[in-house]
């Protein structure tokens, strides 16, 4: 954010959390609150300078909040939290760095490592292909294009790894796009290189254990207000990187709904173009860098599971080299697939801006935010309703351009085909079984048939699939599959055998196959086995297949 | 201007503009026959419907469309399912997004398995829909006899305009934010209802009434809950208050068509014999697909559709209900147990 516009944000930001707290007691509550929250946090914290300072600061506010009595007072008090709040999450833009560190971007990714290992990275530099190769952007890019200039995009991108902000801005940088801004987790941080350069892609800082109400607003309302200052902004609406693997199901409407909030000001404030526009973005890995991590957090006892991981994959550089090393010698792509763009309210927009109806008639979209006296205003149920239908919009987005790899694929068949033969045992025992494996032969019969449906499907605008998996046959597919699954990760997650697949790693084989949950391919697998079983009876031929039952998602 | 604007000139159309059109607010009923939107006008009287009523002197009446619904800030639409995606699609040529629209039909697509709500989102660009449902036999309402309906929406504003608009000395308004809820409810109680009228037609007495109508709600609740419903919307007045008021009075048209049946006259004869569209005999084919589909035990709407749609008798019909396995009433317990048969 430009240097004159920040304070500007801060200023309208903490007037609006002030705002949003109408008498005494709401700015007593949200003052009180903040404290408590801030404190205890601040108590599980290893004991530091800084950390003893902060809570003395908040034994202060304490102080002041109870000895004063007057609404005036406390809504100072309040409005020194919220200015503190929004000082810490906007932080640095500088647009002369900004420019600088995307032409820089791929190389820092390889640079990232001179934090631990200067003579490794030095020695295996040269053999870095380009990212620039690797990340494909396809999808609705020309009409963003378009849009760009006919009103503020809200980038809402699928979310599986720390790396997808980093292809994001890379990949958007590259076609022309003005730096997205967005929340960042502390943890991109906490590497100073890395905390350079994501500033400098338009990043602001989020705190997630901060959970004071007055934060959330701070972040929510900042969002809103770069949105109403012409900032792109990017939203990952899933909240935070898939644990399954599955493409985002729920959203987190929170910070989405800044898009109406935004709408609905620039149409008060007389904007000339107070169109907010949202850009569905599905990115698929054939590999995924924090997959282990990911997978075992999914799978720990209900109320386990951590919301905020600090000490994953990506907090090794190593690890980030080995990976895209792996994507290198895959010859491997990520996609970045841009859908149709929506409006706040769920509608499809035009290339030209316009929003559209189920029939193609443009819609005045202004008539969505009418009070009862017929001017634009906030309303937070009503909005919180549009927010919620442009939610279950860009879920099917997420859905339709989400693009078949080779080991999505693969995963996908062995997984379901295995569990079809221990139906019986429930997912957890499932995974945790070491016997059983399935035949190469039937393996490969199977991911050609799955091919061919994904195609079919492809060719209806559902899904879309890796250009190296069209049209091949069984054995290639489980070949380039078995490849890709067997290359980065600790353990393999299934190999061949003779004429044998085997899994290796259940919960890896698991976490790729939740990829392709939401298209109903397990019904098409069910079916193909039920005609295989038929066909196996009356041939004579391997009676191990059968037709999988319901799996526990 | 006009305030309330309702698409339909049926007896339950008819019905309600009557009502708001006498509580003193401007009301426009639109009725693709121009002879009856003349008749209305001219005689303040429906020439199909309650010939012997007069109408509100205040009810203005149209056969255009755009005229009728262009400004209105509520619309209510009642035409048949069958007519309703027609209607809808037209309305969105000059809907607009601020306009509150509900539906007061009962009835899902074919094929589709679609809420009429739904129809309106697709064919219109109004995000602010709902439904109108509850037991609300036309007849005793226009007759100025107490009722209640439930408007339903996920928009609160939308649920409070319409109770503003439609509200009248004797007809009560409920909010509901489960607009699912509310249209399952009120589709799949029409397919009860005709069991309810083959049991009348048998000439049989209360406690089997008593039993269709607790099974029969336990099951459309199973289905309406297996959707996505609010069980506790099954409880309130669109859920087994209209199944009460269809299934014990002689005036409902579903009711009509089972107890024809149980005469043994043919669904032909029936059909043309009451004039108005019976939604419960395509809502059983909607039901029973989406039963399947789902995989939700519903015996008696299994029964019905068989009955409508296979030429099953009706004594069999009842036999079979009859000779199910034992099992407990609960209706997330789907077990039941073995009894020795004689």
């Amino acid at each position: 954010m430009r240097a004159e516009d920040k304070e500007r944000a801060v200023t309208e930001v903490v007037a609006r959390v002030l705002a949003s707290a109408r008498d005494a007691k709401a700015v007593e509550a949200a003052v009180a609150d903040t404290i408590y929250h801030e404190r205890r946090r601040l108590e599980k914290e290893k004991p530091s300078r800084s950390r003893d300072a902060a809570l003395r600061s908040w034994d202060d506010r304490k102080r002041r909040l109870v000895s004063e009595s007057d609404e005036q007072t406390k809504r100072e008090l309040l409005s020194e939290i919220a200015t503190d709040f929004a000082r810490e999450v906007l932080g640095n833009f500088d647009p002369r760095v900004y420019h600088y560190s995307t032409k820089l971007l791929p190389l820092m990714l390889s640079g990232l490592l001179n934090a631990t290992s200067p003579t490794r990275i030095l020695k295996n530099l040269p053999e870095l292909p380009s990212v620039k190769d690797r990340v494909i952007v396809d999808g609705e890019i020309e009409v963003a294009r378009e849009l760009k200039e006919r009103g503020t995009l809200i980038v809402t991108p699928t979310h599986l790894s720390n790396l997808d902000s980093i292809v994001l801005g890379y990949g958007f940088y590259d076609q022309g796009f003005p730096p997205l801004t967005y929340g960042a987790g502390l943890n991109l941080f906490t590497n100073p290189l890395i905390s350079y350069f994501m500033h400098n892609l338009g990043a602001y800082k989020v705190d997630r254990r901060k959970t004071a109400r007055v934060y959330k607003d701070v972040l929510k309302e900042y969002a809103a207000v770069s949105l109403e200052l012409g900032y792109h902004n990017l939203f990952f609406p899933g909240g935070t990187r898939s644990r399954s693997g599955a493409i985002e199901q729920k959203l987190k409407l929170g910070l989405l709904g800044a898009g109406v909030r935004a709408y609905v000001n620039n149409l008060r404030g007389g904007r000339e173009k107070p169109n907010v526009y949202v850009i569905p973005v599905t990115l698929s890995y054939e590999l995924v860098l924090e997959a282990e991590t990911l997978i075992d957090d999914f799978l720990k006892e209900v109320g386990q599971h951590r919301y905020i991981i600090m000490d994953d994959e990506f907090a090794q550089p190593l690890r980030i080299y080995s990976f895209l090393n792996r994507i290198f010698e895959l010859d491997s792509r990520i996609y970045l697939t841009l859908g149709s763009p929506l409006d706040p309210f769920g509608n499809s927009v035009t290339r030209e801006g316009i929003s559209i109806d189920g029939r193609g008639r443009a819609i005045d979209t202004t008539r969505y935010v009418l009070d009862k006296s017929g001017k634009p205003a906030p309303e937070k149920l009503r909005d919180e309703e549009y927010t919620r239908e442009l939610g279950e919009k860009l879920v099917t987005a997420f859905h339709r351009n989400a693009t078949v790899m080779g080991s999505t694929l693969l995963a996908f068949v062995v997984f379901e085909m295995l569990r079809a033969n221990e139906k019986d045992a429930d997912l957890y025992r499932f995974l945790r079984a070491s016997e059983g494996d399935l035949a190469f032969a039937d393996v490969s019969r199977e991911t050609e048939k799955l091919r061919v449906r994904v195609e079919a499907l492809a060719a209806e605008g559902k899904i879309r699939l890796d250009d190296r998996i069209r049209g091949r046959g069984g054995d290639d597919l489980v070949l380039a599959g078995l490849r890709a699954l067997g290359i980065y990760h600790n353990r393999k997650v299934v190999e061949r055998r003779g004429d044998r697949i085997v899994p290796v790693d259940r919960n890896l084989l698991y976490y790729y196959r939740n990829r392709l949950l939401g298209f109903d391919f397990e019904k098409d697998l069910s079916r193909n086995g039920a005609e295989a079983k038929a066909s196996a009876l009356t041939e004579g031929a391997s009676a191990r297949l059968r037709s999988p039952g319901e799996v526990p998602a | 201007m006009t305030k309330v604007a309702v698409l339909g000139g049926g007896s339950f159309g008819t019905t309600l503009a009557h009502t708001v059109a006498s509580a003193g607010r401007a009301c426009t009923l639109w009725s693709r026959d121009e002879e009856v939107a003349r008749k209305i006008n001219e005689t303040h009287r429906n020439p199909r419907y309650f010939q012997d009523r007069p109408l509100s002197p205040d009810l203005r009446a149209t056969s255009n469309l755009e005229e009728a619904a262009k400004d209105a800030p509520l619309v209510v639409v009642a035409v048949a399912s069958s007519g309703f995606r027609e209607v809808a699609r037209a309305l969105g040529d000059f809907v607009r997004g601020d306009q509150v629209i509900l539906s007061a039909t009962k009835g899902l697509e074919p094929r589709t398995h679609k809420r009429m709500s739904e129809l309106l989102r697709e064919e219109t660009c109004a995000k602010k829909v709902g439904a109108l449902s509850g037991p609300n036999i036309a007849r005793e309402i226009l007759d100025g006899q107490p009722a209640a309906t439930v408007v339903a929406s996920r928009f609160r504003d939308a649920i409070e305009l319409s109770a503003e608009l439609l509200h009248a000395p004797r007809f009560r308004i409920y909010g509901n934010d489960d607009l699912l809820g509310v249209e399952l409810a009120g589709a799949l109680k029409n397919v009860i209802a005709i069991a309810s009228g083959v049991l009348t037609g048998l000439g049989l007495g209360d406690n089997a009434r008593s039993l269709l109508i607790t099974r029969g709600l336990a099951e459309i609740q199973r289905l309406g809950v297996k959707l996505g419903a609010d069980p506790l919307t099954f409880s309130g007045l669109a859920g087994i208050g209209d199944l009460l008021v269809t299934c014990t009075s002689p005036l409902s048209r579903n009711h009509r068509v089972g107890a024809g049946l149980a005469k043994g006259e043919t669904l032909e004869a029936i059909v043309e014999r009451l004039g108005e569209v019976a939604e419960g005999i395509n809502t059983a084919r909607v039901c029973k697909e989406l039963a399947a589909e789902h995989g939700v035990a519903m015996p008696i709407a299994e029964g019905v559709y068989k009955l409508l749609h296979e030429g099953l008798a009706v004594r069999d019909a009842l036999e079979d209900l009859m000779q199910r396995r034992p099992r407990y009433e609960a209706i997330d317990l789907d077990y039941s147990f073995e009894v020795p048969r004689r």
